[in-house]
């Protein structure tokens, strides 16, 4: 049976954008549906759903509406998460330009199921497009009586507001979100507290990811055992929106039902670029094991196979390898990343992710030495685990990988003193061939 | 099995520029004219904005990220020490923590920028897809190093973290534009096509 | 009270205590850096690491509390012990070794730290350290200097401006690895707290330029004093060398300064370096002695002690109209033993000098105290008997005629004020039939003295001042007085010895004391040598200024939370 898209049904069509357009296309009927509830009952409906959050951490997002306190004197929060900043992540950007109004549904949903009257919608400052997009469909949403006092006439009133970053990958951690939403540097903050009871403002806040809140339309309009149906088994439902890049054909976002085979995403996207081979592939961003790709050719692409595999679905943005790239290189940008966008508050990461880029970026250059594989497992074990926030951990990841996986490439870089891999021509001499670009226009051979 | 589920975009022609934003007047990537020297830098219109920003928030100090991006904008891409200490000033801030949040984020420059800013995505995606060979063609146009501006004010490029578009790598972002699936050539042409 | 079992030994503490706070009550050293009992928790410098039963990874100790009963902590495992040598090791690839030309040596969180946490090598040996150029000796104030490659981000000193002084001149800049602190150009670190941040860097960072190169601090010699710029009466540690003080630091006391003190007080010592030092008793002769040979009339010259002594004691003898004018500088035993002095020979008259002064305040716990006055123990002078009563005031002595009427008037103190060095007001003190002056400093005021009396400063000896609340305090004598310098006490008592009899012979510093306390109701019950350590509030006693915010501690450690990490 062919799979029936759910999140991306609107893509391609600007005329969704608005309330009147999405309604048109069968929009807000998950929102009418909730407000015939009780807000529990909606709590309870995304917990039985079994959705888990698709912004990398994978917690199951009812349980975390259910943290929220019922009876709580104050205000409560709803922060959507929209930062994106994860290597090879590219799909709430796609959620947001294209079917603004199911994220509005969706967050309007959630406030409605946690008791919150304002929800702040943090975008990355790097995504003007999806930002004027998204600040179009309030206003358009507001007019339509879908924000505002009494959202469909039903007396819950919610105020929604995009709120810009400025920059930062760590802001996409919770805390380091909050923290930059007060108007702060995004310094994650120490937890206990969690978000739940002290969040923004000091008040009981939720923090979804774009897409996660994308699902809960459709969960309360066409049920939790729906929802249940698509994907692998209980702990991985509903349908996954994957991010592919890198050597393959046609990179782009990719609708499966969770838990698709990492073949079948390979074919469905046109397969290796330029038909080289496959060497590996990162399933879940950059903090995710590298994956080797004979091996893992055929793993179901959900939270679970994946971590039974060494790795992690993450974002599910999904990296593809071909046979030319150098592990090191990879990694050693990765580390990069990783440096520039520590927080620097807590001595592991700063210090820690510091030397990691030093060392694979010596590595590559050709001045390694025998101990530093050692060398660099024996960081990662002093950072995993003992940083403030995940960064450190996440840091640790690809480094690790590396180790553990492509010793071999290490060693290569040590004895011949440099990088045994050519280096990265894409467009001139030296890749050979005239280039078969899928770029369109843009895509004429280099001279 | 399932189609690509489109290009990153706003919809506009395939594998080109995305199309600019559509206008929401006083919103965010919205131009703002630049301040004269020696007046302040939140003028009248500057002035409405961060009113209507501040009622969104409980806080004064939440509007600060947002009301900075006005004030850059305002400054020409950059935020000089002035700048800073008016909108401290506005949002009852010590201007020492505002400087601390300033420097934090990577699209606020405490240096001067070109009136083009040109950020590059050499993140592993675009990596492998080429952004090198970008970089470099930029700087032989450009005539300068990443970090710097070029000697008629008019470009500085840097590379930049994962912009969000790995699916047209390489990728540029100029000023609030995504540049995407990019050849050496075309990021030239671009850049030479800016005023 | 929740129970906790630390390295296997139970401990009740108070809800809401952290692990490191809970952990020192039995002894348990948990090290940390950017942990401090009064700053707000931030959990960054991950030194605090320990393991606790039941969660999978370590858990940092600062911002992890005892709730409720059955937590059980290890510190001592080698999984923390590993975690302590990755975290030094971290620390330490990025740092300068400067340890040889740094302040902070000897004192040091990063010494003190990788001697007893780290490993005793590194493997950073292929990278290059990073530098913060060009910030390697920047003044972000008047009084402190910083060396950002040696800083190790714990951010005490931003918290510090920000959350006790209120100014928040400093602020963390950057991301990541280069992440530094600093101040906003033109708004320097110029508050009357400010050096407090190089006592709380754990590292040379932070360096006050009145001690930048002055001592290495194993060559200091430390003990438990008072600070006398103000009447707030901060508890110091006065460290000296060799009969020299190098530097004042503050001294623990929750009850008055907490762990602070301001930059004016930690710079008074210096003054008794500043002035010229009055070091042997003189005498003016009044005639010729012998056969020409001998002082000309009028001239004063050194003497003996006991010629000085016999030539003040014949004076007051003989009687006549007198005074003994006191300052708020004098010890509370002093100032009694000044009163008993006048009392023996029929001097009624004890005029006070008044000590106005810009107000200074402290903050702790209660609300901060605030100094009004420019000596330490006005409060203690008047217990012991100064002030009030007949005869000249202070002023009328200092800009009045009301010396000329006097045949006898003693000066208990060189330095009472500006009117020591003003060539007018001297000369109007002058104007007594016969002036005896006490004091350490060689002032145009002891100059013009016909009994110049050299006394200690106040570290040369013991004593108490009472503070601007009414708190009695006992400072302690740091090192002995120079020369033929005496403590003033040992001097009145042999006067008085001379004037009242035997039973005043070697009466020392706690045996006024007693004798006051005998005398004084308010001092009633108070032992010299059992005072409670945070001081003896007397009755009066008034600690509810509230100049500042009342605050909470970082966890609910109480009189026991003193810092004793770096």
């Amino acid at each position: 049976m062919a799979y029936e898209k759910v999140l991306t049904r609107n893509v391609g069509r600007p005329a969704a954008r608005t309330v009147a357009g999405y309604k048109k296309a069968g929009g807000y009927a998950g929102l009418a549906a909730a407000l015939k509830m009780q807000p529990e009952e909606v709590v309870e409906e995304v917990k039985k759903s079994g959705l888990r959050g698709r912004g990398g951490a994978g917690f199951p997002a009812g349980m975390k509406w259910g943290f929220i306190p019922k009876d709580h004197d104050g205000p409560k929060y709803l922060v959507c998460n929209a930062d994106e900043s994860e290597p090879g992540t590219f799909k709430d950007r796609l959620l947001m330009e294209h079917e603004p109004q199911q994220l509005i549904e969706g967050c309007v949903i959630c406030c409605y199921a946690v008791g919150a009257a304002t929800c702040y919608v943090y975008i990355r400052g790097e995504y003007t497009a999806a930002n004027a997009i998204m600040e179009e469909a309030i206003r358009d949403a507001y007019d339509a009586g879908v924000l505002g006092d009494s959202v469909m006439g039903s007396g819950f009133s919610l105020d929604m507001y995009m709120h810009v970053g400025a920059g930062a990958y760590i802001c996409g951690e919770e805390t380091g979100m909050l923290e930059s939403l007060e108007g702060k540097r995004g310094q994650p903050r120490v937890k206990p507290p969690f978000p739940a009871l002290v969040g923004a403002f000091g008040a009981p806040t939720v923090i979804n990811n774009v897409e996660t809140l994308a699902n809960v339309p459709h969960i309360v309009e066409r049920g939790a055992d729906w929802f249940k149906a698509i994907g692998t088994d209980e702990r991985n439902t509903g349908p996954k929106l994957y991010a592919i890049s890198g050597h393959v054909e046609r990179p782009g976002t990719y609708e499966y039902p969770i838990g698709v085979p990492f073949r079948t995403l390979l074919d469905g996207c046109g397969g290796m670029w330029r038909g080289r081979q496959l060497k590996a592939y990162i399933p879940g961003g950059a903090s995710a094991a590298i994956l080797p790709g004979e091996e893992h050719l055929d793993l179901p692409m959900d939270f679970d196979a994946i971590a039974k595999a060494g790795s992690m679905l993450g974002s599910a943005a999904v990296m593809v390898m071909d046979e030319t790239t150098c592990m090191v290189r990879s990694v050693a940008r990765l580390a990069k990343f990783f440096n520039h966008e520590s927080c620097g508050q807590c001595t592991p990461c700063r210090e820690g992710t510091n030397w990691m880029e030093l060392l694979l970026t010596r590595i590559e250059q050709g001045q390694g030495r025998e101990q530093d594989a050692s060398l660099l497992s024996n960081i990662c074990t002093h950072v995993a685990g003992n940083s403030l926030c995940a960064l450190g951990d996440a840091a640790v990841g690809p480094v690790k990988s590396l180790v553990e996986t492509y010793s071999g490439e290490i060693e290569a870089h040590v004895r011949e003193g440099g990088c045994p891999f050519p280096p990265i021509r894409v467009f001139g001499n030296g890749n050979g061939g005239p280039q078969d670009s899928v770029h369109g226009a843009a895509g004429e051979a280099a001279g | 099995m399932s189609e690509p589920t489109g290009r990153q975009g706003t919809g506009g022609p395939p594998g080109g520029a995305a199309a600019p934003p559509p206008a929401v007047g006083g919103g965010y990537g919205e131009p703002w004219p630049a301040a004269p020297p020696g007046e302040p830098v939140l003028d009248q219109a500057a002035r409405t904005r961060v009113d209507e920003l501040l009622r969104r928030y409980p806080t004064k100090r939440a509007a600060l990220i947002p009301v900075l991006h006005v004030a850059q904008r305002r400054c020409g891409g950059w935020l000089p020490d002035y700048a800073i200490e008016e909108v401290a000033g506005a949002l009852e801030l010590p201007p020492a923590e505002v400087y601390g949040v300033v420097t934090f984020y990577d699209l606020f420059h405490q240096k001067p920028v070109g009136r083009h800013r040109i950020r590059v995505c050499t993140n592993l995606s675009c990596q492998l897809r080429g952004s090198d060979e970008v970089m470099e063609a930029l700087a032989a146009e450009l005539g300068v190093d990443e970090g710097e501006v070029t000697p008629d004010g008019r470009c500085s490029f840097t590379h930049f973290e994962c912009l969000g578009s790995c699916d047209t790598a390489p990728m540029m972002m100029v000023d609030d534009t995504y540049h995407e699936s990019l050849t050496p050539e075309r990021a030239v042409e671009i850049v030479r096509g800016l005023g | 009270m929740p129970t906790v079992t630390i390295d296997g030994r139970p401990l009740e503490v108070e809800a809401g205590t952290n692990l490191i706070d809970a952990a020192q009550r039995i002894g348990v050293q948990i090290p940390h850096y950017c942990y401090h009992p009064r700053l707000s928790v931030v959990g960054q410098c991950r030194m605090c690491l320990v393991e606790v039963e039941g969660t999978p990874k370590l858990q940092a100790g600062c911002s992890t509390q005892v709730t409720k009963d059955g937590m059980v902590v290890r510190t001592d495992t080698s999984e923390v012990r590993e975690a302590q040598k990755g975290m030094m090791e971290f620390f330490l690839i990025n740092h300068p070794l400067d340890c040889p030309i740094c302040d902070q040596a000897g004192e040091c969180g990063l010494q003190d730290y990788a001697f007893k946490h780290g490993q005793a090598y590194s493997r950073f040996e292929y990278e290059d350290k990073r530098i913060y150029p060009g910030r390697e000796r920047i003044p972000l104030g008047p009084n402190v200097l910083l060396n950002m490659n040696r800083c190790i981000q714990c951010t005490r000193c931003i918290r510090f401006t920000e959350e006790i002084a209120g100014t928040g001149e400093l602020g963390f800049f950057n991301r990541g690895a280069r992440t530094e602190i600093g101040t906003f150009p033109g708004k320097p670190l110029d508050n009357p707290l400010a050096t407090n941040v190089v006592d709380i860097c754990p590292v040379g960072a932070l360096t006050s330029t009145r001690f930048r190169f002055a001592e290495r601090v194993w060559y200091l010699d430390k003990r438990p004093s008072l600070c006398t710029g103000c009447d707030v009466g901060c508890n110091v540690t006065v460290e000296h060398r060799r009969g020299r003080i190098r530097r004042y630091k503050p001294r623990f006391n929750p009850e008055v300064n907490d762990y602070w003190m301001c930059d004016y007080g930690r710079g008074t010592f210096e003054r008794y370096e500043t002035l010229p030092r009055l070091a042997a008793p003189r005498l003016r002769a009044a005639a010729p002695e012998g056969n020409g040979g001998g002082p000309a009339p009028g001239v004063s010259a050194p003497a003996s002690w006991g010629k000085a002594l016999d030539a003040v004691a014949e004076r007051l003898r003989a009687g006549g109209k007198a005074a003994v004018l006191g300052s708020g500088n004098l010890t509370t035993e002093e100032a009694f033993l000044f009163a008993e002095l006048a009392r023996a020979a029929g001097v009624a008259s004890l005029p006070l000098v008044a000590t106005e002064g810009p107000a200074r305040t402290i903050p702790n716990l209660h609300g901060g105290i605030t100094g009004r006055e420019r000596h330490p123990n006005r409060r203690g002078a008047e217990l012991a008997g100064f002030g009030g009563g007949e005869g000249p005031s202070a002023d009328d002595l200092m800009f009045g005629d009301a010396a000329a009427g006097l045949d006898v008037l003693v000066v208990a103190d060189s330095d009472l004020g500006p009117a020591a060095h003003d060539e007018e007001a001297v000369a109007r003190l002058r104007r007594a039939g016969f002036l005896v002056v006490f004091g350490w400093a060689d002032t145009p005021l002891a100059r013009a003295a016909d009994v110049a009396l050299p006394v200690a400063t106040h570290a040369e000896k013991d004593g108490t001042f009472v503070n601007v609340e009414r708190r009695l305090q006992r400072f302690e004598q740091a090192f002995p007085p120079p020369g033929q310098v005496r403590p003033a006490v040992e001097v009145l008592a042999e006067l008085l010895a001379k004037l009242d009899g035997e039973s005043w012979a070697g009466v020392g510093t706690a045996a006024a004391f007693a004798r006051l306390a005998e005398a004084r109701p308010e001092l009633a019950g108070l032992d010299f040598d059992e005072l409670p350590p945070t001081g003896a509030p007397l009755p009066g006693f008034d600690d509810h200024d509230e100049t500042m915010e009342k605050r909470a501690p970082a966890s609910p450690a109480g009189r026991d939370g003193e810092d004793q990490g770096v």
